[in-house]
């Protein structure tokens, strides 16, 4: 792809920079009224496009089958309809019985296939060591996650007080919980990160500093 | 009044400091390009592994649980994963959880050059958009049609012929999931666990830790974020759009590790003081 042609195309890649510097503007600089136009722009941009997504997923999955003579699509409709009496404080009641339909239907089908990927699976994995010529860094990981998840376990282990031959594999345990969580953390650093080298490089690409 | 130090002052850098001086990192690597080396993970070998053990003709669902705010970390795994599944010969149906689900998908097919020898429809297609989250991935699982009547185009789904035959799990060879969120853990579910569907993720950077405990007994191969993507690339041969972040996320790193240092000096410093 290269760079837009049509009026429409030039048009629309300088929208979409013009209310990213917008949105940037914010912590760059500071608050401003740029900023807030970006800001309810792109709310209310987001708000119209999930609503007509909404409506057009309704009328094709419900009513579609409804009018094909499929009348136990009512079923549904009304229960999405009742959805609706969230909204009044006399009625919300009414509003209990399809979420209740919902999340029973979601932990039932959540169960279904949990015990093998989140437990046994997990276990197996943690347990299997790496293929025959495996670098260095693999048996190390292999190792590290090993006795790393024992440690961590160890410090939930809540019945007896953390002294004694508990005391250093527990303390050591939390080390491991808080390596953890700083990984998880890092990976979300790394996400934004990238989420933004993709804008840095749209900048550059509209003012046809490097190639689309 | 005491002269502040300059272990104080480095506490107290202004933000737009650092966010300035990070945007600059982000734009320089783009403009010249570092080349800084990429290793390549175990997870995603055995991605390109389960991928090249496909036939011609074997069906693989793409699903794009990403929105188009996350191109930088699931497109270049995207791009790269339907490369090799052209080469493969597979027929990839396609299909999303995200309103702008279908921008990906065009984004992927201006990406690959290999779509321009295929057939909309017959090789490839595009089912649309899907609500609901897990218990429509269980349904998709039984019975496609009840989802998706038409593609995203409006056509038929009965008229394409890449559809026919092809209605649940049982006939699909495998399933490829794009996640900024918890679909991956859904197809595990509902499609892995129930009908042994060999299945594998492009997470965001985010989630790569999460689903690392699931590879390789549950997860086949997994890639994670632009670095998993650039890994990929790097295995087939054909850097691309994540070669390129990786050096711009790498300097931003930089920053940042220099930032944290700077402040637990001064932090240390000041303590010691007081």
């Amino acid at each position: 792809m290269g760079y837009p042609t049509t009026i429409d195309g030039i048009l629309g890649i300088w929208t979409a920079l013009a209310l990213m510097l917008f949105v940037y503007s914010y912590p760059l600089y500071k608050e401003n009224q740029l900023f807030r136009f970006a800001e309810h722009f792109f709310i209310g941009l987001s708000l119209a496009i999930a609503a007509i997504i909404a409506i057009q997923t309704t009328i094709r999955l419900a009513i579609t089958p409804l009018m094909a003579g499929k009348f136990y699509y009512i079923i549904p409709i009304l229960l999405g309809f009742m959805m609706y009496f969230i909204l009044h404080r006399d009625y919300r009641w009414i509003s209990r019985y399809p979420i209740a339909i919902l999340v029973g239907s979601s932990i039932g089908l959540g169960m279904r296939g949990t015990i093998i990927p989140n437990i046994l699976s997990q276990i197996i994995s943690t347990i299997t060591p790496p293929k025959a010529g495996a670098d260095a860094l693999s048996w190390f990981n292999f190792v590290y996650i090993g006795i790393g998840t024992i440690l961590a376990v160890m410090y939930f282990l809540l019945t007896f007080e953390h002294k004694g031959p508990l005391l250093y594999p527990t303390r050591l345990g939390r080390w491991i919980i808080m390596i953890g969580l700083g990984a998880y953390y890092g990976n979300t650093v790394l996400f934004r990160m990238a989420m933004l080298s993709g804008r840095a490089q749209f900048l550059l690409q509209v003012l046809g500093l490097v190639p689309f | 009044m005491s002269q502040e130090t300059i272990w104080e002052r480095l506490q107290r850098i202004d933000r737009r400091v650092i966010y300035w001086l990070l945007f600059i990192l982000l734009i320089i690597p783009f403009i010249r390009p570092l080349g800084l080396p990429v290793s390549i993970g175990p997870q995603t070998i055995s991605l390109l592994e389960g991928l090249r053990k496909l036939k011609e003709g074997d069906v693989v669902v793409v699903n794009i649980s990403s929105g188009v705010s996350a191109w930088p970390e699931c497109l270049p795994s995207l791009v790269a994963v339907s490369k090799v599944l052209i080469q493969q010969k597979a027929k990839i149906i396609y299909w999303t959880s995200f309103v702008d689900g279908h921008m990906t998908f065009e984004k992927i097919v201006e990406k690959v050059p290999g779509f321009k020898g295929l057939k909309y429809g017959v090789d490839y297609v595009h089912l649309g958009f899907y609500t609901g989250a897990e218990p429509t991935v269980a349904q998709l699982a039984t019975n496609i049609r009840a989802i998706f009547t038409t593609d995203y185009k409006g056509t038929p789904i009965d008229q394409l012929p890449i559809m026919r035959g092809v209605n649940s799990a049982k006939d699909v060879k495998m399933v490829i999931s794009s996640d900024t969120g918890d679909y991956g853990d859904y197809y595990i579910r509902q499609w892995r666990i129930p009908y042994g569907v060999p299945f594998a993720e492009i997470g965001i950077a985010m989630i790569f830790s999460s689903y690392q405990p699931y590879w390789p007994e549950i997860i086949f191969g997994m890639t994670g974020g632009a670095k998993g993507g650039a890994e990929l690339e790097k295995l087939i041969g054909e850097p691309g759009d994540a070669t390129v972040t990786m050096d711009a996320i790498n300097t931003s790193h930089l920053l940042v590790i220099v930032a944290v240092i700077l402040a637990n000096i001064g932090y240390a410093a000041t303590r010691r003081r007081r």
